[in-house]
């Protein structure tokens, strides 16, 4: 089986109260086996709701989801066996500790060795002894963590993972996110931040208000990405040798230094400058998180 | 961070191998003071009656002879009325409210429901196990307020009532809150309302289906009596007429009959945050 998650045509009211809300509108996407997916989107996008949709705590609209090759409906307690989820929003019984929690979550399972449970707590750092009521939001989210990841699933499926996480323990996760990837395990993960899942994801998929923007590889989309320019020159320049440059766009001239945007290859930006005294010269590639902002407000 | 590994009791783990025992052992206290608190008050009530037999001139109005608060001169009479009929049920009521309330409503307003149903167990065996788990408590408390009236039985001249009559009454009792829990376990799993509306609606059904089992006879609706649970709780007389297959059937079938609605509609629905 090379395909972990396939949704095709996938829509989602609400419909709670009066006014029917869109969730997701027309969302076909799939991750295959063993790759790291990350799934972008600003606030209300509709990552939450896929996610849901795809452990079977909501049911759709219209449209079929796949998971590992089953029907989250019909084959849900086989599906789960097989998923580690962690929620946007994990919520676990505040009165037990963080061990208690993870026994319990464990013997649903029907066992999880109590090393694998240890060895994954030590590495976040979690106190297995505290009680959740009283753990931090980040060290709750550790817990959420131990619970998705201790029983080593087919499929890793979470929704804004990092988020409460300190920088050291965020690494930490993309280490076990890496491994999961080496063991096998496919990894579908939500996040707002474009960084934090460019270290780890094979692919990424943008959704905004339900529907699907962009999907690609990380390096596919870099790709996409604009060079952008800065030169500096002994003396003026004509801004009309540069203008209709190909692949050149936000020109602008200020004195004896130039700045633009290029698409591509700047050959034909080099060449020009070349028959001028270029005293500096610089190129950066745009950021990803920028492209990603870009995708983000485009309407 | 210090070492990890066995910081966790082995005690508490023995109670978190399903969600039935954990549901059990995170209602271990509220169960224990629902089964102290029911039997003390039904002994203390049950205690009274030397002075109330000493004292035939109680007059009950007709308007409350429906309620069974009649022939306060014997002993089943007065159990019937006294206990039985008014504290004992109204507080199986709300226990089987308050109780069926918590059993899907509060962990899906709470958030915690996403993360069990995330797991290999399906929704119908989850709200079994969350039942059976009210369910034991309820026939714990009446278990309790059995072994109250044994043990006030000839110290308060209730020797006329029979052993047999008692664990009728206390099995009738039992059946009472299962079915109330059943109730509310079905509205928060058929509806997903927050868990206030839950025991709201649970406890004002429970309360109305009371009244009109008292006052049916009076407002010339007999047969009104027989669609309240409370008419095969005690208005078929477990006191005097011990175990009868009728009462007891029904209240189970009406029991099943809810668990099972509720159980197909949580099935089919989206669970809300
Ligand atoms: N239970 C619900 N009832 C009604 N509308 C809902 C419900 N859950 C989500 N929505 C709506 O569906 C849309 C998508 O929400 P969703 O939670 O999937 O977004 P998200 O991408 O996860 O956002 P965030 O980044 O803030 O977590 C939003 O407009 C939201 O208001
Ligand atoms: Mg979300």
């Amino acid at each position: 089986m090379t395909t972990a998650i396939e949704l095709t045509e996938l829509t989602k009211t609400y419909s709670r109260g009066r006014a029917a809300r869109r969730g997701l509108d027309g969302l076909t996407l799939s991750v295959r086996a063993g790759e790291v997916f990350g799934y972008l989107g600003p606030n209300g996008a509709g990552k939450s709701t896929t996610i849901r949709l795809l452990l079977d705590l909501i049911r759709p609209t219209s449209g079929t989801v796949r998971v590992l090759g089953l029907d989250p409906r019909r084959d849900a307690v086989e599906l789960h066996r097989r998923v580690g989820y962690l929620a946007g929003d994990f919520v676990a019984d505040g009165r037990q500790s963080a061990g208690e929690c993870l026994a319990f979550l464990a013997a649903l399972r029907g066992g999880v060795p109590a090393a694998r449970i240890g060895e994954l707590a030590e590495r976040l750092g979690l106190d297995p002894s505290a009680r959740i009521r009283s753990l931090s939001k980040g060290n709750r989210q550790k817990v959420g963590l131990v619970q998705a990841f201790m029983h080593r699933p087919d499929l890793l499926i979470l929704d804004e993972p990092t988020s409460g996480l300190d920088p050291l323990v965020q690494q930490t996760f993309l280490d076990m996110v890496a491994e999961a990837r080496t063991a096998g395990q496919t990894v579908f993960m939500s996040s707002h931040i474009m960084s934090e899942v460019e270290a780890v994801a094979d692919r990424v998929a943008i959704i905004r208000e339900g529907r699907l923007v962009a999907a690609d590889t990380v390096a596919a989309l870099r790709a996409r990405s604009l060079l952008e320019v800065r030169i500096d020159f002994a003396a003026p320049v004509p801004e009309a040798e540069f203008a209709a440059l190909p692949g050149v766009t936000g020109l602008r001239l200020d004195g004896t230094t130039l700045t633009c945007h290029v698409d591509g290859a700047p050959d034909a930006l080099l060449k020009a400058a070349a028959r001028h005294t270029v005293i500096g010269l610089r190129a950066d590639t745009q950021d990803l998180e920028e492209l990603f902002q870009s995708y983000y407000a485009a309407a | 961070m210090t070492s990890t590994g066995n910081a966790v009791p082995l005690s508490a783990h023995a109670f978190t191998r399903s969600v039935f025992t954990k549901t059990l052992h995170d209602n271990r206290r509220i169960f224990t003071v629902w089964a102290l608190a029911t039997a003390a008050l039904a002994m203390l009530y049950a205690a009274y009656y030397p002075q109330v037999s000493a004292n035939t001139a109680a007059k009950i109005p007709d308007a409350l002879r429906g309620f069974g608060l009649s022939d306060t001169a014997d002993a089943a009479g007065y159990l019937q009325g006294a206990v039985f009929g008014l504290l004992v049920p109204l507080l199986a009521t709300f226990y089987g409210a308050a109780t069926g309330a918590r059993m899907i409503s509060a962990d899906e307003d709470s958030g915690y429901l996403d993360l069990v149903l995330a797991h290999p167990v399906s929704r119908t065996r989850l709200l079994l196990q969350r039942y059976a788990a009210l369910a034991a408590g309820g026939v714990a408390i009446a278990a309790a307020v059995l072994l109250a009236m044994l043990a006030v039985r000839s110290g308060a001249h209730l020797g006329a009532v029979s052993v047999t009559g008692f664990a009728a009454q206390a099995v009738h009792l039992a059946l009472l809150m299962l079915l109330f829990g059943a109730l509310g376990t079905a509205l928060g799993a058929a509806t997903g309302r927050p868990r206030a509306t839950v025991f709201g609606v649970t406890a004002a059904i429970g309360v109305a289906s009371y009244a009109l089992n008292g006052f049916a006879p009076q407002i010339g609706a007999d047969g009104l009596r027989y669609a309240t649970p409370f008419h095969y709780y005690i208005g078929t007389h477990p006191l005097t007429e011990g175990f009868q297959p009728l009462p007891i059937l029904t209240m189970a079938a009406a029991t099943a009959v809810l668990l099972a609605v509720g159980a197909w509609r949580f099935d089919r629905r989206d669970l809300g945050r």
